[in-house]
């Protein structure tokens, strides 16, 4: 497995949100929207386009233990490729992927700024492996600062 | 058997999808069956199952298929996956019948 394709070599720093309380699954886009915006990392619509996706196609999904969220848009939209994440100590509830009628309340949300399609499979395996390893996720939801969740994170990579 | 086609699908064709066409890849290879795996997006479904014998989605079905549908979350919530397995190919084997 090279370095880029592991899922710690899209987190990034200044687009980690530890123990947040957001009101909604908007906000959490407008946050992780204005910081990915000032970096130069998106296009001025993300924004819009993520909301719009997040309604048509749902991201939310109920784990074994926790809720998880992976609000992603198009490729387009996205000029350098992140993996946000947001820990929420208020959960935040999030639609179903495979049922619009059911919600999900989530604990972790990570928002996938990818824009080469098929060709990030080994991080995206990776973070399905830690959506399934409910060790790994509660030591990234008990993370207190963005270095200790990227410390859990690279955990799951070994 | 022929060579079978599958269409895998989710919202943007960009994240879950391609975690679930590697799967389904391997889970078909590692039974000897001969597929044609095609990564899509759930929208462009409609056009392109003329010819193909499954859709495997990530993403909530917005309408009827004339090609049996399966949701398969399972494999990025990690519930329920074998049984998808099983489904899939119960699915693909039967296609030449």
């Amino acid at each position: 497995m090279g370095k880029n394709d592991k899922l710690s070599f899209y987190v990034k720093t200044p687009l980690i949100f530890v123990q947040e309380s957001f009101s909604s699954h908007i906000e959490i886009f407008e946050q992780v929207y204005e910081q990915a915006l000032e970096l130069g990392w998106v296009r001025s619509d993300f924004l819009e386009r993520i909301k719009e996706r997040e309604d048509m196609f749902p991201t939310g999904i109920q784990l074994e233990k926790f809720g998880a969220a992976i609000p992603h848009t198009d490729a387009e939209c996205i000029l350098t490729e992140f993996v946000a994440v947001i820990t929420n100590k208020k959960p935040v509830q999030f639609t179903s992927m495979e049922d619009k009628n059911k919600k999900v309340i989530t604990d972790v949300v990570f928002i996938l700024g990818l824009n080469q399609p098929h060709a990030q499979l080994e991080m995206l395996q990776s973070l399905m492996k830690l959506l399934q390893n409910d060790n790994i996720l509660e030591e990234v939801l008990a993370a207190k600062d963005s270095e200790q969740l990227l410390h859990a994170i690279k955990k799951n990579e070994k | 058997m022929r060579k079978i086609k599958v269409l895998v699908a989710c919202g943007a064709g960009i994240a879950t999808s391609t975690v679930v066409m590697k799967r389904i890849e391997d889970l078909l290879q590692d039974n000897n069956i001969d597929a044609d795996v095609q990564q899509i997006k759930i929208a462009e479904a409609v056009s392109k199952q003329e010819g193909a014998d499954m859709l495997i989605s990530t993403t909530i079905l917005p309408t009827q298929y004339k090609i049996p549908a399966i949701t398969a979350l399972g494999y990025i919530s990690g519930i329920g996956a074998d049984k998808l397995d099983k489904e899939i190919l119960e699915l693909a084997r039967s296609v030449d019948q």
